[in-house]
């Protein structure tokens, strides 16, 4: 689904992602963790096609994000750590224009948005303005709007960050349907705890290089993801 | 700490002088001062300029018939004017919509220090604006007059109290429309609205009291004397730059109490407006069938709310929508008197060239493309994270702005050829090149917000008011208009009308084309690499 090739991303004389390669099969969940300014968004924003990158390949269902990027964000959806929307749309307005973006028909839209946002308790507040929105109530739009047309992957940056205990549930769930169905999910966090019991695969990144990738069981073996990671940083 | 304070809202407002958000570093100091110099240029040179022959012309006569206080009475009045322009449509957002409100409001500063720097930017803006037209009044005057270093200090301090005046009455607007739009429900389209009401109403008693003052200074000996004795503001207004130690006092300390009154009334009231979610009752949505729109027509829409969601936006770039057809509608109606009028100035034939240049004048006002993409901000990830053509996004803003702007050109330019009764062709080649004027503005503003975007801002008044895309894209549209009109008027009253309008559509058709042609090509990979 996601094939990521000696990625390489410099700023200024900083490398922010070096040589990073990774590969995500369907129906995969994969984790990314590494410490603040470690290369995650860098490389998330990458495979979205909205980080022009130095070298390096990246294919999504086998298409290249540098040949067709417009291909490749058909099929996928972002959400990124901070959801910055349109704050003079209403919620519905919104989610309007990404279905109308992506070409979703009418009666698909009318369903998913009944059904996405019913989930999340959202459909009361559709009609409000997004500026009225509080951090949480952005984050749920943000994820209703990317399984607006049925991602093949979904590419999440700290997607459980300002979600109350009952709406983070809930996107796990909703993770691991998209899995189920086919698709793949590859988000950062910080929260080891979720990763280590949602993700299929786990990759940790420090200071732009990958140090370590695999299923859970190879990356951690007996121990917890958190001493793995804590281990790893210390080196 | 309000040095702190306003050290950041000065770094906000240059910040496109020092930085450059396409290429993420530091502009060189060459580049900064290029464009310092660039900026200096147009307020001194051009705007200042315009503003010195202006008083040049006025104050000769004034002083002659000893009545130099009246020519004093004139500039300022004109300097509020143009302060208060500059200043009012922007204060609203300034002073209660900056992003970083609940973050400087979270620490511990007092919220008198967060008014203070937010007003002392306000300020500013006003001493700019106003001082573009008082400073080479100040100058005329003293190259006239000759007075000593006392006259020339009290004319300084007369400068920093118009824009005080500037300051209060920017102040007291941007209040009112605070305290408007917690009431209502399209805030941004409702506080639009009320806004330009108000400033229209403003500007009608403004423009009555103007015209009393031009027949005053027709008839100076006559009525100043009256003015003297029963509008005494006025008098004082003019006579302390002079030199009037008294009238200095009078003015100063009117000024003072004006100024902290609007002081308490803004600190009483900050906190309250500027963290108010409004007392607008909350709608529920309840599920409706939905619309499926074409791409283009989303991107469309998106601008379109953008726009009218936004009233800094709309009162800065959007006044020209409003005065074409007013333009248009006068000229239908006092055809007789307003064209007699300027064919008796300049020449019959000169008539459709100079109403050109004045419905140009009033759409250049409307620079909406300019600060498009930086408005785009924060949320500009979520356009280039879509699986969209660049250039359908350019387009959409493109298209916005002509949608806004060219409905009512079309109609300011048929009304004003039907009220000019030229010919069919001159007529014909009038609304083409009313359009294609349009056009380029458009085109013009769009390639300056690529050119200079400035994608982190707290307040959107940055982008939209003190960007330089916005800066130079209404100004550089004036600068092509003023040329034209100039060039047209120095060497070219003797050409037919015909082929100076024709020439002028050439123009405009091949810099249009130059300009679409960046924008699909360097334009785009901008866009992209920001």
């Amino acid at each position: 689904m996601l094939s990521i090739e000696h990625l390489t991303k410099t700023f200024g004389t900083v490398k922010a992602v070096d040589d990073l390669s990774l590969h995500i099969a369907p129906g995969e969940i994969y984790g990314f963790i590494g410490h603040n300014g470690a290369g995650k968004t860098t490389t998330l924003r990458s495979v979205v096609g909205i980080q022009q990158f130095d070298q390096g390949e990246i294919r999504v269902g086998g298409i290249s994000v540098r040949e067709d990027p417009l291909a490749v964000k058909k099929i996928l959806a972002y959400i990124p750590d901070n959801p910055d929307l349109y704050e003079y749309m209403t919620g519905i307005k919104y989610l309007n224009f990404v279905a109308d973006i992506f070409g979703v028909s009418k009666a698909d839209r009318e369903a998913r948005i009944h059904e996405y946002a019913g989930r999340f308790e959202l459909t009361g507040a559709l009609a409000q303005p997004i500026a009225s929105y509080s951090h949480g109530m952005k984050q749920k739009l943000a994820i209703v709007s990317a399984w607006l047309h049925d991602p093949k992957l979904i590419v999440m940056d700290e997607p459980f960050v300002g979600l109350d205990p009952k709406a983070s549930h809930l996107v796990r769930e909703m993770m691991r349907e998209v899995c189920d169905n086919g698709g793949a999910i590859f988000f950062s966090t910080h929260v080891l705890e979720v990763a280590e019991k949602l993700c299929d695969k786990v990759a940790i990144i420090k200071q732009g290089r990958l140090i370590r990738s695999g299923t859970m069981e190879e990356v951690k073996g007996d121990d917890s993801l958190e001493e793995v990671f804590l281990e790893l940083e210390a080196e | 700490m309000l040095k702190v304070l306003l050290k950041k809202q000065m770094q906000e407002v240059f910040r496109s002088y020092y930085y450059n958000a396409k290429t993420n570093t530091a502009r060189s100091r060459v580049g900064t001062l290029g464009g310092m110099l660039f900026f200096a240029f147009l307020m001194v040179g051009v705007l200042g300029g315009t503003f010195f022959m202006t008083a040049g012309e006025i104050c000769g006569p004034l002083v002659d018939l000893g009545v130099g206080w009246l020519y004093f009475t004139l500039m300022g009045m004109l300097a509020i004017f143009l302060g208060t322009f500059g200043g009012a449509f922007s204060t609203f957002s300034s002073l209660y919509l900056a992003k970083d409100n609940d973050l400087l409001l979270s620490m511990p500063i007092p919220v008198g220090v967060i008014l203070a720097s937010r007003i002392l930017n306000v300020f500013f803006l006003g001493l700019m604006y106003a001082g573009v037209v008082y400073v080479p009044a100040l100058l005329v005057y003293w190259i006239k007059a000759r007075p000593g270093i006392g006259v020339i200090l009290c004319g300084l301090i007369m400068l920093l109290l118009i824009a005080l005046v500037v300051l209060v009455l920017s102040c007291l607007l941007g209040w009112v429309v605070a305290k408007i739009s917690l009431k209502l429900k399209n805030k941004g389209l409702a506080t639009a609205v009320i806004s330009i009401a108000g400033i229209g109403l403003y500007y009608f008693l403004y423009f009555r009291a103007q015209m009393l003052l031009n027949k005053l200074v027709n008839n100076a000996m006559i009525y100043a004397e009256q003015i003297k004795g029963a509008a005494k503001g006025l008098y004082w207004l003019g006579h302390a730059p002079e030199g009037d130690l008294v009238s200095l006092l009078i003015v100063a300390a009117v000024v003072a109490v004006l100024l902290a009154l609007t002081w308490m009334l803004l600190k009483r009231t900050f906190i309250g407006i500027s963290t108010a979610t409004g007392a607008v009752a909350t709608k529920v949505y309840h599920e409706k069938p939905m619309q499926q729109k074409s791409v283009s027509r989303a991107l469309l829409g998106r601008e379109i709310q953008r726009f009218l969601g936004s009233p800094t936006y709309l009162l800065n770039c959007g006044l020209g929508i409003l005065l074409l057809p007013v333009l248009g509608i006068f000229v239908l109606i006092k055809s007789e008197d307003f064209l007699y009028m300027l064919g008796g100035l300049l020449g019959a034939n000169t008539v459709p060239v100079i109403l050109l240049a004045i419905v140009g004048m009033l759409v250049a006002t409307d620079a909406i493309t300019a600060p498009s993409v930086s408005l785009e901000g924060k949320t500009l990830w979520l356009i280039r994270s879509l699986p969209v053509r660049t250039w359908d996004v350019l387009k959409s803003k493109l298209n916005m702005a002509l949608l806004m702007n060219g409905v009512p050109m079309l109609v300011a330019a048929v009304l004003c050829a039907v009220g000019m009764k030229a010919s069919l062709t001159v007529s014909i080649l009038f609304v083409v090149a009313s359009l294609l004027l349009t056009v380029l503005f458009a085109l013009w503003g769009l390639m300056l917000g690529l050119k200079m975007p400035n994608l982190n801002w707290t307040s959107e008044t940055a982008p939209i008011k003190q960007g330089g895309s916005a800066f130079f894209g209404m100004f550089g549209c004036w600068l092509y208009v003023i040329a034209f009109i100039g060039l047209y008027l120095w060497k070219g009253r003797t050409l037919q009308v015909e082929i100076v309008l024709g020439a002028y559509i050439l123009l405009s058709a091949i810099l249009s084309l130059l300009l679409y042609l960046w924008i699909r090509g360097k334009g785009v990979r901008n866009f992209e690499s920001l």
